[in-house]
């Protein structure tokens, strides 16, 4: 190779490793210039993001996040606008997104976590007696002088949708009553249970609107009045005798009309004669199921409304995108799209443009849109309290065994969320003239504590569900007999009986077979007394089929419930007595 | 210097700028987010505590203003309407829930929690009638040693419309009523209300049930205050009342009579006249509300229940008025105070006065009339409703001690 083409080569050489070299530098710089810059845009960009999906509260400052509580009466209305709402993915003026997030609670359980400190900042119970009643609590824990002019809790409140409440019978009961010709009232429905033995009706407990308007005209007719109820008129011994005969005609109790409802689809024209519940319900019974009909009748003393206020809860925990939510929520309800949903639900609009005529609301589905002609007078919250706390009293009585398994697989968490729900059922039994008892069960049937008046005995229970232990096996149906025998042996008809039993596994150990027990309920409940058995399945371990087979031999129901769900379940199973 | 050491001098230069520049927007924004700056930046936000009467149109009005882009000084005012009851508004006035300074505050070390707390502050209260701030003066007075909203000079209360308070009763209600007693008083009204056959006594249906009264609960809607103090007017026969009037045991009998007849004694919303429409005559036959108020719902009550409303108006008159009025404390800026005369100017204009007519409001600018086309004063002329109405027995307004007392006799009596 001659020198002027060794020179050439290395010229060429040192050019490219000047090229590369170059390269590299620039590469580096140009990544120290990108480094710089998304230090300094990152931040600022990011302060314009939305926010991901993070948990409501008063902990993040900017989510808009509004976390609503609703009633269970309305819960398929409350998810169709939540996702029509969440659906038009609108944003805040800082690029938050609204959302609305839901959580469905009883009435009272709302007022009571509104008042405790509430996780959640827009709440709709069924009726604004709700929200009365939580100012007025709220106002008395103020402790605000007389004649000033007391705070509240309850903020910017709309109306959406509302529905009379009304006694929902079946088309043949209702023509035997006199509909359509005559006016029916709650005197007719009581008159008719309490001359009647085999009429069957109901009415929820009065923690939800339709029960306590019921409760309120059995108050009404037992002081021989239609308006001006007082505290005095409410308490005297009069009304309450006739009030507790009517109560004894009440085949059960339950945790709302929208469970009855449920039942009602399950079980056809065998189940209850009548029963209170909102008019949508009926109206959807009649579009949604073929067959027999039911039939709204318009009490001729007066009904009440369910009016379904939805209102932003002032308890210091609203952000003010969260304010931007609830604002656009409150217009959304409102508009004539979300009007068109709420009525499309069986509802009647708060929008009165919204015409009834030629929607499902009207004869063909068993309601009437004249009606109601007249309502009957709500008293002051006062009243309504007084009735709901007497109205324990006066209330049809029950004989409850609580059944509860405590076999190896109960141990820790599992045991210790069983023994904070039977406390919390024991709580919501605030009658002491109820009956309860104990059955224990893992290996065998052990510590039984015998049915007696919560006078007598409630401390007992306490002391026993707090001494509960897991061990050994699961001797299921023995347990589930030992109860359902000593409710037969007492043979009272006069009382509601029940047994709540609940277990988190498979029946390993009793002498008695699932053929055999059901046959027993089934013989005893037409030739004794009738006892419903409501059954728990703890977890996912738990045989579903056993307890299904158990509960609906004996007309009971089956729940499925967790560690976050078994407090509020046996809440909820307590509302039944 | 070789190409190579000049291509990474311009980009760490470049580099260098870019985070330069970046670096001073970030300032800037951080600057803005502060409540109180002295020189404006951005929009002049007002925020005006809105009666229920007047929301509608309000509301209406600051959506146009705002798309209009109305300028104070090259910045552009936005307004917020903020909706409360006037007695609501009165009372945290008066409980200093917007957190009012103190006297003898410093403006120029305010903590940040002081300064983050006025940024929600009210710029204007447009209450239901001028004897509401009348009542926050008082408060304010004892606070702080002087008015807080002025009745005389530039930033003086200003009414923006009108209303006063009239009978509406269901026209099937009313025909019957009428044909058994004659003229509509806060007397027939009581013995309807106390009697003992209900609608069938009172030539009506027996489905009727009992004839039932609808007045605002005077804890949610100062209208409930107003509708009392009218009772108490007829049963006098006077247009002033005091409170050894109110406080007379044979008159809260009488009181307690009437307003035993309506059918929610717990509640109620604030909105009556809407749950009047809303849940039709099977909650209230009858009642005396804001003229304005009944206007608004006359097609909705029409469409729902088959049947409009007949009006009447009573002897003696009570009348809202509506004042717009600026809070005059060092919470708001002195731009902020003039925005909101801004937006007071926009509201009394003729526009939009005669947008105030359209929501059944009586205009307060006299180049405007309730005689216009679509007006509801036309529309419904043949319900008894009508554009001129004698104010010579207007009731005055009543004082603190008087609304005290009936307020406490409702709370003892009926609201309990």
């Amino acid at each position: 190779m001659s020198k002027a083409k060794q020179s050439k080569a290395e010229r060429q050489a040192a050019r490219q490793r000047s090229q590369r070299i170059t390269a590299l530098i620039a590469t580096a710089a140009l990544g120290v210039a990108l480094l710089c810059l998304c230090g300094v845009f990152l931040p600022l960009l990011l302060a314009d993001r939305p926010a991901s999906n993070s948990p409501t509260g008063a902990e993040d400052a900017r989510t808009a996040t509004l976390t609503l509580a609703y009633t269970p009466d309305k819960a398929e209305l409350m998810r169709t606008l939540a996702d029509r709402f969440n659906g038009q993915k609108l944003h805040t003026d800082d690029r938050q997104p609204m959302t609305v997030q839901l959580v469905e609670l009883t009435p009272d359980a709302m007022v009571a976590e509104a008042l405790a400190g509430p996780s959640f900042q827009a709440l709709s119970p069924d009726s604004s007696l709700w929200l009365d009643q939580l100012d007025r609590r709220w106002g008395e824990a103020q402790q605000v002088g007389e004649g000033a002019i007391a705070p509240s809790l309850v903020g910017e409140s709309v109306r959406f949708a509302i529905s009379p409440v009304v006694i929902a019978a079946w088309e043949n009961v209702a023509r035997d009553l006199g509909w359509p010709d005559q006016p029916i009232g709650w005197q007719q429905i009581q008159q008719r249970a309490a001359s009647d033995a085999s009429f069957r009706w109901s009415h929820p407990s009065t923690n939800v609107a339709s029960g306590l308007l019921a409760t309120l005209a059995e108050f009404y007719a037992g002081a021989g009045k239609t308006r001006g109820l007082t505290e005095e008129d409410a308490t005297a011994q009069s009304t309450l005798d006739y009030v507790s005969a009517i109560e004894r005609t009440v085949k059960f109790y339950g945790e709302g009309e929208a469970a009855i409802m449920q039942r009602a689809r399950q079980e056809g024209r065998g189940f209850l004669d009548a029963f209170v519940a909102q008019e949508h319900l009926v109206v959807n019974f009649n579009r949604q199921q073929p067959g027999d009909r039911l039939v709204a009748l318009y009490p001729s003393e007066g009904t009440l409304w369910a009016d379904h206020p939805l209102a932003l809860l002032e308890a210091g925990n609203v952000t003010d995108n969260q304010r931007q939510t609830w604002r656009a929520l409150r217009d959304f309800v409102q508009s004539p799209e979300a009007q068109q949903m709420v009525l499309e639900a069986g509802f009647r609009p708060a929008d009165l443009s919204v015409a009834l005529a030629g929607s499902p609301i009207d004869a063909a589905n068993g309601v009437d849109p004249s009606q109601p002609q007249t309502t009957l007078q709500v008293p002051g919250p006062a009243v309504v309290d007084v009735v709901q706390n007497v109205w324990q009293y006066t209330k049809r009585k029950a004989n409850i065994f609580l059944v509860v398994d405590t076999s190896g697989s109960m141990e820790g968490q599992k045991m210790a969320a069983a023994q904070a729900a039977l406390h919390e059922f024991m709580a919501q039994i605030k009658g002491n003239e109820e009956r309860v008892g104990l059955v224990e069960f893992s290996s065998t049937v052990n510590n039984i504590a015998p049915l007696d008046t919560l006078t007598n005995n409630r401390w007992q229970i306490e002391q026993n569900i707090d001494q509960l232990q897991a061990y050994g096996n699961t001797a299921l149906l023995d347990g589930v007999r030992t109860a359902y025998v000593r409710l037969q042996q007492l043979g009272d008809t006069e009382r509601i009986n029940a047994i709540v039993v609940m277990t988190d596994g498979q029946e390993n150990n009793s002498h008695i077979s699932l053929r055999n027990l059901q046959r027993e309920i089934q013989q005893g409940n037409s030739q004794g007394v009738p006892v419903v058995i409501f059954t728990i399945a703890f977890g996912d371990d738990a045989d579903y089929d056993v307890l299904r087979a158990i509960a609906e031999s004996s007309g009971g129901q089956v729940r499925q419930g967790d560690l976050n769900t078994i407090r509020q379940l046996y809440r909820l199973l307590s509302s039944y007595f | 210097m070789n190409r190579t050491r000049v291509i990474f001098i311009v980009i760490i230069v470049a580099a260098l700028a870019l985070v330069g520049v970046a670096a001073l927007l970030r300032t800037l924004n951080s600057q803005a987010g502060g409540p109180l700056v002295a020189e404006q930046r951005g929009p002049i936000q007002v925020r005006v505590l809105t009666a229920l009467p007047v929301y509608d149109w309000v509301s209406q009005a600051a959506r146009q203003f705002n798309a209009e882009q109305h300028t104070l000084d090259g910045n552009v005012i936005q307004v917020e309407i903020i909706a409360m009851d006037g007695l609501s508004a009165l009372g945290k006035f008066d409980r200093d829930e917007f957190g009012a300074l103190p006297a003898d505050v410093d403006l120029q070390n305010l903590s940040d929690q002081q300064k983050a707390a006025l940024a929600r502050f009210p710029t204007a209260w447009i209450p239901d009638s001028r004897y509401l701030p009348e009542l926050a003066n008082v408060a304010y007075k004892e606070r702080l040693g002087r008015d807080i909203f002025l009745t005389d000079g530039e930033y003086r209360a200003r009414p923006i419309a009108l209303s006063l308070f009239a009978w509406g009763l269901y026209q099937s209600r009313a025909d019957a009523l009428k044909a058994k007693v004659g003229d509509i008083d806060w007397q027939v009204i009581h013995d309807a209300a106390i009697n003992p056959g209900g609608w069938p006594a009172l030539g009506g249906k027996p489905d009727w049930g009992f004839f039932k009264l609808v007045v605002p609960n005077p804890r949610k809607n100062v209208g409930g205050l107003a509708a009392m103090v009218a009772a108490a007017g007829e049963y006098y026969g006077k247009t002033s009342i005091g409170t050894a009037e109110v406080t007379d045991p044979a008159f809260q009998r009488w009181l307690g009579e009437l307003m035993g007849s309506t059918t929610d004694l717990g509640g109620g919303s604030a909105y009556t006249a809407e749950d009047f429409a809303l849940f039709g005559y099977s909650a209230g036959d009858g009642g005396q509300l804001l003229e304005a108020d009944l206007l608004k719902n006359m097609e909705g009550i029409q469409t729902r229940w088959g049947e409009a409303l007949e009006i009447f108006y009573p002897t003696y008159v009570t009348w809202f008025d509506f004042p717009f009025t600026i809070w005059m404390g060092p919470e708001t800026s002195a731009v902020e105070k003039n925005a909101a005369l801004a937006f007071q100017s926009y509201l009394l204009s003729p526009e939009v006065q005669a947008q105030a007519v359209g929501a059944g409001l009586r205009p307060v600018n006299a180049a405007v009339s309730v005689d216009q086309p679509n007006s509801p004063f036309t529309r419904w002329a043949s319900q008894g409703v009508a554009p001129i109405v004698s104010r010579t027995d207007a009731m005055r307004s009543p004082d603190r001690d008087v609304l005290l007392a009936l307020l406490r006799w409702f709370d003892l009596n009926v609201g309990r």
